[in-house]
């Protein structure tokens, strides 16, 4: 019987190292911990954790003794097991089988997994030690092993080791400013002194001094407890700090001095509200925990992208699964509970190939990709959300800070049964308040403040976790059920923050709360206090319930197996009151947890950066460079990774990621269905151009808004009704020592919302949620890498019918067109950054691609959707990377067919910005011969351009005027295109 | 004669396909409900009201101690006299996918004429220890006795999982399998002409997805009732899903050919039951 595990070690050792090994076997085992015999375990184990047909099984000897299994001795064999208190979810459905065959087994039982790898025929040059560094992750995971000749490695049972419950304390907050910064940072409370002052004076106000006595609380400064729930809620990753900043900006080119109260407000919330009174779908924006739109009159759907970086840079695996589990929770805590129905995933990476330097404790690239990939896809496929649009992009300066984007799209009724309107929450005073899903543990402490941190070698393990995708799909049944039923009057997710933000936040409904952290089920004893209130523990959702539905909202808990406990009530007392058992452990203000942050004053200035200038060296042919820029990792497919997604569970999925004859070639947006037997559509697109910031920020920020427009107008999206998403993932902007131009990365934070703000405006695309990352930063001083400012720019909406779209993959007999202009803007383009990094040019400098006049482009972009929902557009492709050459490239490899276009036409850019520069607005159209007449008259009065047509013969040819620049076999492109991020070893 | 069978579709613990299959069965004429596993567990509701029985895809318990064990192990242990009670009350019975892996496991595929829930193949990792979506073409059996299957020559749909790999002990076993005309379907070339798809010899990948031995995709239990298969015909409801649609002229006809063979149950049900 083969052995696919161990072979996909093999594999990947040769892909990722080149090291070959003879084989690879795999052992999987189960530690148990219980009152049932091993004598009684042996005679069921073909029933639970072993399959008789195609697996050998053993209690209580190793495989490894048995010489008819392992007739010679391995040369290296390795086991790998989690850290105690890990979560291990096949431990978890191996404990759950266990209880099904064992009823009897008891509450104290436990079981965890560990995997055990034998390697033969290992190369003399491999070492054991190396080799199962690349096999674990030591943050989370332990490790041993043996070489040829020693005692097999045998792991045991680590019990969770007890922790001592600690009283509260009260913090003396009667200190010198000096030790408030001290105590803010060394209890990673990551609050600045004002902050700190801010609370200081606080406890010094009479009013508060005399009502904390009545609650029996120390009375001049806050309980531990206290200080926590402040430092969680008034995180930047919480309360966006820096958006809501007051700044003061200067630009140096233009002498603008002025003064912005909040780009939040300014650009984001204002033009949003400004939109909002001229359409009737913008039914939540901003408040909630995703922005909620009309679809129709029975539905409406919901998006939200969050990020998480830091984690993923810890653990890939883990970070990243619970990222994604986590933005499932935004949705399901939107309104009364909205259900997931497809998630986006766009990722920022280093190079995978990178064989410069490593700082100390950051993975490999690859590591990374590989790591965050598999979180990503086993979050989503367990949960059973289909992925249906995503990107990976690729730049040396990820490698301090990988970029993990996880969207989620829901959906709910517009109204439940009885009567209420599902994307509004109406708690009440005395509504009983449930903690839902997973308990709390020690595993989630400090996630918010440790995100608003920048990343140093001393990170704490605790900021990662791994999700459980099963615990949250039971509980996603379980809570759409109640919602069906009417039984819930509000509803959060517990994400960063824990419980303090949830229930806190929840709570200025009401204007008050009272939560019991002695009722709050744990995963071990002896947490604190504060541990217990601002734990990230995953899987758990906060729910009001009016008391008279809690029976029937406890007995679906019970059906569903998910466990629900009433933690807290709603009060209006203007409290935020915590008790541990009898006694109160914290009493805030909700005005002063909420509002109480004082706003930052931030200082930013605008000096123009100095780019040398991407000079293109002279070629005799352009074809070389078309090879090479398909093969290019943000360029080339990715669809070895894509397909291991599942983007087609709940059957609606109508563009797939991967399209054309041999379904390889590149999908631009996806586009669903999701009532079933119906054709009324939901387009979801992404925009991302990180490098254009090398240039301007603000340009970058125009192409993301512009590339998420261009690929949902290729679908033939209804412009009339989408809404977007602005993302930011930004180095720390703010000056100090360890960041000497916090000024310049402010402004290009000013320059970005400013486009931002114009571009949709012009294209009314209003921004109804977002999420910002401000401190994605590694290291200090010259060793300092920070990301590119990078806005991941998301956009959902309607469409009319999604029979009528087309994909980029060429059909026979087609005219071919461009859309749109290009210009001579080859600053920060794909290529450029290719001759640059092989020596071939100087720099990247020049012209980036900017967006002058939206409202022209918006113009073609709705002459194109109105043609392509007409049907007579079956062929589009979005212009980005690699600009004109690259789309015509992939349109042949999607289309397995030939084309002859011709770059020369009207404007002034030369064949070089012809050919790879990125202009703005661009589209590649294929029309059948005879809906041509048809097609120019729909775009009449647009800038269109007549390109060629596709041939009859298998290469694409590029003509300047009478000159052959490219002449291209479409099976060379496929291969170029195909294989350089096809990382999975080869056979199969 | 039950004119609008009634089916019931299996969800919780990390069953995903749900809603999907429920409403492919409305689309073809029966009403259809979703019922949590634990209403049969717990006895709260009984088999015994419905008409034909769905396991549709998913992750139960996560997969973790392979595919559709765990949940097997439930069915196995708490529904074994609904089920056999279902079984001998000629009602169908499918599996899609995650469901196929379930009633392997619970040993109702490929079974016996009285089911007796002995474990006898099994699905495990595909060979190459990826899990893909990808679409395949499949072709049937003519001669087999499935009542789902009545009718269709081949169809496209796409597979999406990770341990789809069918196995058996010995080719004994296999061949007694294929006398019987049990293995309903299996992986073609599409190049090949309609009918002469089948083969035994274990075509490459990614035409057969998992490296499954004679290529097969889905099996059915010696009656004919019981049919469960790796592939999702659910997600193949409509003609918008296939990947090729925008290569084809637009339709007028929403529904395609992966409705068959749910069309084909609920009518076995309306003249049968």
């Amino acid at each position: 019987m083969r052995d696919v595990r161990g072979d996909s070690v093999k594999r990947q050792l040769a892909a990722d190292h080149s090291i070959n090994i003879d084989s690879v076997r795999s052992i999987v085992g189960f530690l148990i911990d219980s009152e049932i015999t091993s004598e009684e375990v042996s005679t069921r184990v073909d029933d639970v954790f072993a399959d008789p047909i195609i697996e050998e099984s053993a209690t209580d000897s190793l495989h490894l003794d048995n010489p008819t299994l392992f007739s010679e001795s391995p040369d290296i064999t390795i086991t790998i097991g989690f850290k105690a208190g890990v979560t291990d979810n096949p431990g978890k459905a191996a404990l759950d089988g266990f209880r099904t065959i064992f009823p009897e087994a008891g509450e104290d039982a436990r079981v965890s997994t560990y995997i055990t790898y034998v390697f033969q025929g290992v190369p003399e040059e491999v070492d054991a030690d190396w080799l199962s560094k690349q096999l674990h992750n030591g943050l989370i995971e332990r490790a041993l092993y043996s070489t040829k000749g020693d005692k097999s490695p045998e792991i045991e049972y680590i019990p969770v080791a007890a922790i001592d419950y600690t009283p509260p304390a009260t913090i003396d907050l009667e200190i010198s400013d000096e030790d408030l910064i001290k105590l803010s940072e060394e209890g990673l409370l990551a609050l600045n002194l004002e902050e700190m002052q801010t609370i200081q004076a606080h406890y010094r106000d009479s009013e508060v001094r005399s009502s904390r006595a009545a609650v029996g609380l120390p009375e001049n400064a806050p309980t531990d407890v206290e200080l926590e729930c402040l430092a969680q809620t008034w995180s930047e990753h919480c309360k966006h700090k820096i958006f809501a900043a007051h700044i003061h900006h200067v630009d140096t080119e233009t002498g603008e001095d002025t003064e912005i109260d909040s780009l939040f407000k300014t650009h984001i919330m204002n033009p949003t509200l400004e939109m909002k009174d001229e359409v009737d779908w913008l039914l939540s924006v901003f408040h909630d925990n995703s922005g909620v739109i009309a679809w129709d009159d029975e539905w409406s759907i919901c998006m939200k992208a969050e990020t998480h970086n830091s984690p993923s840079a810890l653990d890939p695996y883990g970070g990243a699964m619970t990222g994604i589990v986590g933005v499932n929770r935004d949705i399901l805590g939107t309104g009364l509970g909205a259900r997931p129905i497809a998630n986006t995933d766009v990722f920022c990476f280093g190079p995978p190939d990178w064989e410069g330097d490593l700082p100390d404790n950051l993975f490999h690239p690859s590591r990374v990709l590989r790591g965050v990939h598999a979180g990503v896809r086993v979050g989503g496929n367990e949960s059973g959300i289909p992925t249906v649009n995503g990107a990976i992009v690729f730049d040396d300066r990820y490698i301090g800070k990988p970029l993990v984007y996880c969207g989620t799209i829901g959906m709910m009724p517009r109204r439940l049964a009885d009567g209420r309107e599902s994307h509004e929450k109406n708690p009440q005073p005395g509504d009983r308040v449930y903690m839902v899903g997973g308990r709390v543990g020690y595993d989630g402490i400090h996630g918010a403040t440790f995100s608003s941190l920048e990343l140093t070698e001393e990170s704490p393990s605790s900021a990662v976790q791994i999700g459980d995708p099963i615990t949250q799909k039971k509980m996603v049944d379980m809570i759409l059920e109640a919602r069906d039923a009417g039984l819930i009057t509000c509803i959060t997710d517990n994400g960063a923050g824990g419980l303090s933000s949830s229930i806190g936040e929840m709570a200025e409904y009401t204007n008050g709360c009272k939560i019991d952290l002695g009722k709050v089920p744990l995963k071990q004893s002896g947490l604190s206090s504060w541990e217990i209130l601002v734990s990230e523990s995953q899987e758990r959702m906060t729910v009001a319930v009016r008391e008279s539905d809690v029976p029937a909202f406890e007995k679906l808990a019970d059906l569903h197996e998910v466990e629900a406990t009433w933690v807290a009530d709603f009060t209006n007392t203007g409290q935020f009151h915590v008790v541990h058992d009898d006694d109160t452990v914290a009493s805030l203000p909700i005005e002063f947890l909420h509002d109480g942050v004082p706003q930052l004053r931030l200082e930013s200035e605008w000096v123009k950066p100095v780019n040398t200038l991407f000079t293109p060296p002279s070629v005799s042919s352009h074809t070389p460079l078309l090879m090479r820029m398909l093969s290019r990792p943000n360029i080339a497919s990715k669809e070895t990774w894509v397909r291991q997604y599942d983007h087609e569970v709940i059957a609606q999925t109508a563009l797939k990621p991967f399209v054309g004859v041999e379904r390889d070639g590149p999908g631009d947006a996806g586009l669903l269905a999701p009532i079933h037997g119906s054709t009324k559509g939901l387009v979801v697109s992404n925009g991302i151009s990180p490098r254009y910031s090398d240039i301007d920020a603000g340009a970058m920020a125009a192409a993301a808004v512009d590339e998420a427009v261009r690929n949902a107008v290729c679908t033939g999206v209804d412009l009339s009704k989408v809404a977007g998403l602005d993302n930011f993932c930004w180095p720390d902007p703010i000056e100090s020592k360890k960041t000497p131009d916090g000024r310049f990365k402010l402004a290009q934070l000013v320059r970005a919302n400013r486009e931002l703000e114009r571009i949709c405006r012009a294209y009314f695309v209003p921004c109804i949620s977002g999420k910002d990352s401000m401190k994605n930063d590694y290291g200090s001083g010259e060793n300092k890498i920070s990301i590119p400012p990078t806005l991941l720019f998301s956009l959902f909406g309607d469409h009319p019918d999604v029979r009528y779209t087309t994909t980029s993959d060429l059909k026979p007999g087609e005219s071919l067109y461009l859309v749109g202009e290009s210009k001579q803007e080859l600053g920060a383009s794909e290529i450029s950054f290719m001759l640059k990094e092989s020596g071939e040019a100087d720099g990247i400098g020049g012209e980036v691609p900017q967006l002058p006049n939206p409202e022209k482009n918006l113009g073609a972009y709705k002459a194109l959707t109105k043609a392509i929902q007409s049907g007579i557009v079956r062929t589009a492709h979005d212009c980005s990377e690699g600009g004109v050459a690259v789309a015509i490239a992939e349109m042949c490899i999607g289309g397995r067919c030939g084309a002859a276009i011709d770059v020369d036409g009207p404007g002034d850019a030369d064949l070089w910005g012809r050919l790879w520069g990125e202009s703005l607005g661009r589209i590649m159209v294929g029309v059948k011969q005879n809906n041509r007449a048809e097609f120019l008259s729909m775009m009449k009065g647009h800038s269109l351009t007549y390109m060629g047509e596709t041939i009859d013969s298998d290469s694409l040819s590029i003509w300047d005027g009478d000159d052959l620049v490219i002449e291209a076999p479409v099976e060379q492109m496929v291969s170029a295109w195909k294989g350089s991020l096809d990382m999975t070893g080869g056979e199969q | 004669m039950v004119e609008t069978p009634k089916v019931a579709v299996l969800f919780g613990f990390g069953i995903n396909c749900d809603r999907e299959t429920a409403a492919v069965f409305e689309l073809a004429g029966a009403t259809s409900e979703r019922v949590h596993v634990n209403h049969f567990v717990n006895g709260d509701r009984d088999l015994s009201e419905f008409h034909i029985l769905a396991v549709p895809g998913g992750f139960s318990f996560g997969d973790h101690l392979g595919s559709g064990r765990l949940l097997g192990n439930r069915m196995r242990f708490a529904m074994r006299e609904q089920l056999s009670a279902f079984v001998a009350a000629g009602k169908p019975i499918i599996g899609i996918c995650n469901g196929f892996q379930v009633l392997v496991k619970t040993g109702l595929l490929p079974g016996k004429e009285v089911p007796d829930f002995e474990q006898r193949a099994s699905l495990t990792l595909n060979n190459s220890g990826r899990y893909e979506d990808r679409w395949v073409t499949l072709e049937f059996d003519p001669e087999s006795p499935c009542i789902w299957t009545k009718g269709i020559t081949r169809i496209e749909c796409p597979v999406r999982h990770g341990e789809g790999r069918f196995v058996m002990p010995s080719t004994v076993d296999l061949d007694s399998l294929d006398s019987n005309n049990q293995i309903v379907t299996r992986y073609v070339d599409p190049s090949t002409e309609p009918g002469n798809g089948i083969t035994d010899e274990t075509l490459p990948f990614p035409i057969c997805p998992n490296g499954s031995i004679r290529n097969i995709a889905g099996i059915c239990d010696p009656t004919g009732l019981v049919f469960g298969l790796m592939p999702h015909p659910e997600a193949a409801y409509a003609t918008f899903l296939h990947p090729h649609h925008t290569r084809n002229e637009v339709s007028e006809e929403i529904l395609a050919e992966g409705m068959q063979i749910f069309r084909n149950a609920v009518e076995y049900a309306q003249a049968n039951l």
